[in-house]
């Protein structure tokens, strides 16, 4: 796996995943970014292995007539990132409110 | 089921049932066009994720209070990140190993076809060799510009005919005029002068020698903006009548005569007898004017008789805001006045200007740019030949392709592959070219003409190597695409049927490449036309009868340094050592005969003014000129010079004796049209003491070609040596046998007699006489290289088109012959194919060539750029190389089996 550098972008990608922002669209909401930066960064961070993605349950898309959606949650050694990602940037920290309850699955331990 | 899903579903979640979106989001289609960024294995994934987000981000917004206008502009925006996403995942993922896979791909394919690759690959490293190394000689000699400081503000200042009678005003100006017009002119911020000598150097170091002098103004160095390497610049008072000689030498004198000694600054060595003090190195391939070895100072020869002494050149930089148009109209006014001034020696006497770059390089550059140009068209043939070879193979392929369609490839993919061949191919052919440019250009500098100025300066440089880059690219688009055009016209099914010929798409690609065919026999057309024109005025220039005979002879110039032999007004020494040699050589068995002569029969020499006596004078300024060639007796014999009439030069026509004269032919015609002129007498003023005023002629000498075959001889007056003595003059002599053999001899013979006189250049007739011809023979030698080159491409090109159309024909012919055709009619049909194509490319390239020719004007000689001979030689050659390329492909069909090919149907 190749270090990831924590740059501002992926930083607040970092943050907003480990404060339940799964879905990329959602994530460049809530940090403002577009979503043209957004999913590289992702791409990244789920190949250095602090991210990891899930398809959404087929019934849920199905019920609501549209495809599938991809979601994004931080794995174990991401934990660590997100607190380096604090750490870093002390005031990012504030900037996100907690998402409103769509997660499909409870947050990682 | 309301429609079908416009993504492919991710294998995550293929076991789902059918869902639709409730119509498709906006934004889909740039997810779509993105997706086909992303390597294939990925797409589908990367697609599904994408409209996932997309589909779910559209129903809540179409729940929510957003217009529907809005939130489709907001939803588009968002998809616009699609493509900086694709982007990186081609980066990140699969684009190298796709790469790699094709890199590996094109290599085995590269291996399969080894008769394709080598012919394509040997095809573009010609082709791009060349180029690069003509390439590298225009960029040095016309493109770059010279190593001076801001050089095109730098421009001589040329004497000009003012009644365009340009035999009587040269370039060259006399140093008082240069002095007046320094005085006078406002448009320079430097005016300099120089001029460019025999001289003979000898020191304590090194062998005597004559080398190429400059008598220089001071100011010259720092006009250029040249400063000496070792040493300092001529200082201002050292460049004044009296002062202590000083010299400063090039750096490969320095480094051939004087050992690379750092201390040399301080030494002496002696230039034209005189002993002067070294104060400078020139920096490397410094070597202006010409190719000059030492300077020194001009010394300012300001006296009034010199006015007539036209020695000088005058080189000047303008001043900041003047055009060279102004100053031309500035230093023609001055003429104007120094010619009322000084009615006798500057009569007709105008100036102008001319930049230094367009004097150094105008004489090459007509013949630079036809080389530039043919070595283009070269290219293009090649082009177009590596198309059609790129072209016939496709074809060929068409099932692999088929096959790989069948099972997947999509159209880009394909293209890309066929991109990456190509470019293999291309950069094979580019490394093997930057091989054939490097040792190619070197070739060309070792065997150009001295007359290709700055041909030291001559390397491959960043420009010649961007030059190749640019070619090598654009061929690997151009042949990457061409089959891929065609791939993505093919039609797999018919293309895997058994015996499928692809029939419309077929058709077309043949006229494709029979079009290129058709222009590739046009293009060799116009090359072979060029080449023909100068072979057959090089043939003619070597058919000039040159007015005396090559074989055997020896030419060597011996300088008397007027410091031990005193000089003109005082020749008695200079006659006795000249007799004396005379005698020496003309005992030795080996020798057939000797001649001395101020000049050689090649040697144009210079120019004196004279009146015929008995008639009315013109006035002062106009009179004729003719060249002044004074020999000792027995020249004509000695070099085959054909005496016409009356006599030639005797041992009776010695000092103090009636001055006599012979004259050329040319001369007898202009002066002595309609009359004898055994008896007539010219006067030429005696220059000093002693020397007859008056000389009858006693003889007319057939032309010595001595402007070169190119140019008609002037007229000519050959003096008795005797009575018209100078201290620098020609030993010619001819042996009996072996003329190299001789030198030895000759160098002990002249050194018994005077150990310090330089021998080092001593060379055959023959040299001489080839290097005259140097210039035609570079460009006919090139020329008719990339003819054959042309040639052989246009043959190889005919010959593919042929061998594939045969071959896409075999079921056709089949059924021809199992219908009764004959072979022969078969033979015909073929051969009459490439006939056709050759006809219509030969009609072309004729019309082409009958305009492109009109560059070569400067270049041939008694040969007319439309010679109708040679454009039907042309003619024949390319349509009996069509028609031996078409033999093989022709027999080929002729010996079809009928049931072998109908079976095969």
């Amino acid at each position: 796996m190749r270090p990831t550098r924590l740059t501002l972008p992926t930083a607040m990608v970092l943050m907003a995943v480990s404060r339940n922002y799964r879905y990329g669209f959602d994530i460049s909401d809530a940090t403002g970014l577009p979503s043209g930066t957004v999913y590289p960064v992702l791409r990244r961070l789920e190949e250095a292995g602090l991210l990891r993605s899930r398809w959404e349950a087929v019934e849920t898309a199905r019920s609501e007539q549209r495809p599938p959606r991809r979601y994004y949650t931080v794995t174990g050694s991401g934990t660590q990132a997100v607190r380096d990602a604090v750490e870093r940037y002390p005031t990012l920290d504030r900037a996100f409110e907690r998402p409103a309850a769509r997660s499909p699955s409870p947050r990682p331990a | 089921m309301k429609q079908l899903a416009p993504y492919a579903e991710p294998s995550e979640v293929r076991e789902a049932p059918n869902h639709s979106a409730r119509n498709t989001p906006p934004g889909s289609v740039i997810v779509a066009a993105c997706a086909t960024l992303v390597p294939s294995d990925r797409r589908a994934e990367w697609q599904a994720e994408w409209l996932g987000e997309l589909a779910y981000a559209w129903s809540v917004r179409q729940l929510g209070h957003d217009t529907p206008a809005s939130a489709r502009v907001a939803l588009w925006l968002r998809a616009l990140g699609a493509l900086p996403d694709a982007i990186w995942f081609r980066r990140h993922h699969g684009g190298d190993s796709m790469l790699s896979q094709d890199l590996r791909y094109a290599l085995r394919t590269l291996v399969r076809w080894p008769g394709f690759s080598a012919v394509v690959i040997l095809t573009l490293a010609l082709g791009i060799g060349a180029n690069a190394a003509i390439f590298s000689i225009v960029n040095a000699v016309l493109l770059r510009p010279l190593p001076y400081t801001s050089p095109d503000r730098l421009v001589f200042v040329f004497g000009a005919p003012t009644d365009g009678d340009s035999a009587k005003v040269g370039r060259s100006s006399s140093y008082p005029d240069f002095a007046d017009i320094r005085a006078r002119s406002r448009s320079f911020s430097q005016l300099a002068a120089f001029s460019v000598r025999q001289t003979t150097v000898t020191g304590k170091q090194f062998e005597p020698g004559i080398v190429s002098g400059a008598p220089v103004t001071a100011n010259l160095f720092p006009m250029l903006g040249v400063s000496p390497l070792l040493g300092r610049s001529f200082a201002a008072e050292e460049d004044k009548p009296g002062a202590a000689p000083v010299v400063i030498v090039s750096n490969e004198f320095w480094q051939q005569r004087l050992a690379t000694n750092p201390n040399v600054i301080g030494s002496s060595i002696s230039v034209n007898g005189t002993p002067a003090t070294i104060i400078g190195v020139m920096p490397p391939r410094f070597t202006f004017p010409g190719a000059t070895a030492v300077w020194y100072p001009a010394g300012e020869p300001n006296n009034p008789q010199t006015r007539g002494q036209h020695s000088f050149t005058i080189l000047g930089r303008l001043a900041p805001g003047v055009t060279s148009g102004t100053a031309g109209r500035e230093v023609a006014g001055i003429a104007k006045q120094l010619e009322a001034e000084n009615p006798g020696d500057n009569a007709k006497r105008g100036a102008r200007v001319q930049s230094m770059t367009e004097a150094i390089v105008g004489d090459v550059r007509p013949q630079l740019f036809v080389l530039l140009g043919s070595v283009v068209l070269v290219l293009l043939i090649v082009c177009v030949n590596v198309a059609n070879l790129f072209l016939a193979r496709a074809a060929a392929r068409t099932r692999e392709v088929a096959v790989r369609t069948a099972l997947g490839a999509g159209s880009r993919r394909l293209a890309r592959q066929f991109l990456t061949e190509s470019f293999v191919v291309t950069a094979i052919g580019s490394v093997l070219g930057l091989f054939v440019a490097y040792w190619g250009s070197k070739l060309l500098v070792s065997k150009a003409p001295t007359s290709i100025p700055r041909a030291s300066e001559i390397g491959i440089d960043g420009n010649v190597l961007l030059f190749l880059l640019g070619l090598s690219l654009v061929t690997a688009v151009i042949f990457g695409v061409l089959p891929a055009l065609q791939m993505s016209r093919a039609m797999p099914i018919a293309s895997l049927r058994e015996g499928g010929r692809g029939m419309r798409g077929g058709m077309a690609r043949r006229g494709l490449r029979q079009a290129l065919v058709v222009s590739e026999v046009a293009l060799a057309v116009v090359l072979v036309v060029g080449a023909s024109l100068l072979v057959k005025s090089f043939w003619k220039m070597q058919r000039v009868d040159p007015g005396f005979v090559p074989d055997r002879m020896l030419v060597v110039q011996i300088q008397l340094p007027q410091s031990r032999y005193g000089g003109y007004a005082d020749g008695d020494r200079v006659r006795a050592f000249y007799a004396d040699l005379y005698r020496r050589v003309a005992a030795r068995p080996e020798v057939q005969s000797v001649a001395v002569a101020m000049q050689h029969p090649l040697a144009p020499g210079w120019t004196s003014s004279f009146t015929i006596e008995g008639r009315e004078p013109p006035p002062s300024g106009q009179e004729p000129e003719s060249s002044i060639r004074p020999v000792m007796p027995g020249y004509f014999r000695a070099v085959g010079a054909k005496l016409l009439r009356g006599r030639e030069i005797q041992e009776s026509d010695g000092v103090g004796q009636p001055g006599v004269v012979v004259i050329n032919e040319a001369f007898a015609r202009l002066h002595f049209p309609n009359e004898d002129p055994i008896g007539r007498r010219i006067n030429r003023g005696s220059w000093w003491k002693g020397m007859p005023a008056s000389y009858e002629i006693v003889g007319v000498v057939a032309d010595e070609r001595f402007n070169g075959p190119r140019a008609p001889a002037d007229p000519a007056t050959y003096f008795s040596l005797a009575q018209f003595t100078f201290n620098d003059n020609w030993l010619l002599v001819r042996t009996k046998t072996d003329a190299q053999a001789f030198v030895p001899t000759l160098r002990r013979i002249v050194w018994s007699m005077d150990r310090d006189l330089p021998l080092e250049n001593v060379q055959t007739m023959n040299e001489l006489l080839g290097d005259s011809v140097a210039d035609s023979r570079f460009s006919t030698v090139l020329l008719s290289l990339f003819a054959v080159v042309a040639l052989l491409l246009a043959a190889i090109g005919i010959y593919g088109v042929l061998a594939y159309t045969v071959a896409q024909r075999t079921s056709e012919i089949g059924i021809r012959m199992a219908l009764g055709a004959q072979r022969s009619s078969v033979l015909r049909l073929v051969v009459g194919n490439a006939l056709t194509l050759a006809v219509i490319g030969v009609a072309i390239g004729a019309a082409v060539a009958l305009v492109a020719t009109r560059s070569l004007q400067r270049l041939v000689f008694g040969v007319s750029t439309t010679d109708p001979g040679v454009f039907a030689f042309v003619a024949l050659v390319l349509t009996a190389v069509a028609a031996t390329a078409a033999a093989l492909p022709a027999l080929r069909a002729s010996r079809v089996d009928p049931i072998e090919a109908l079976r095969s149907e």
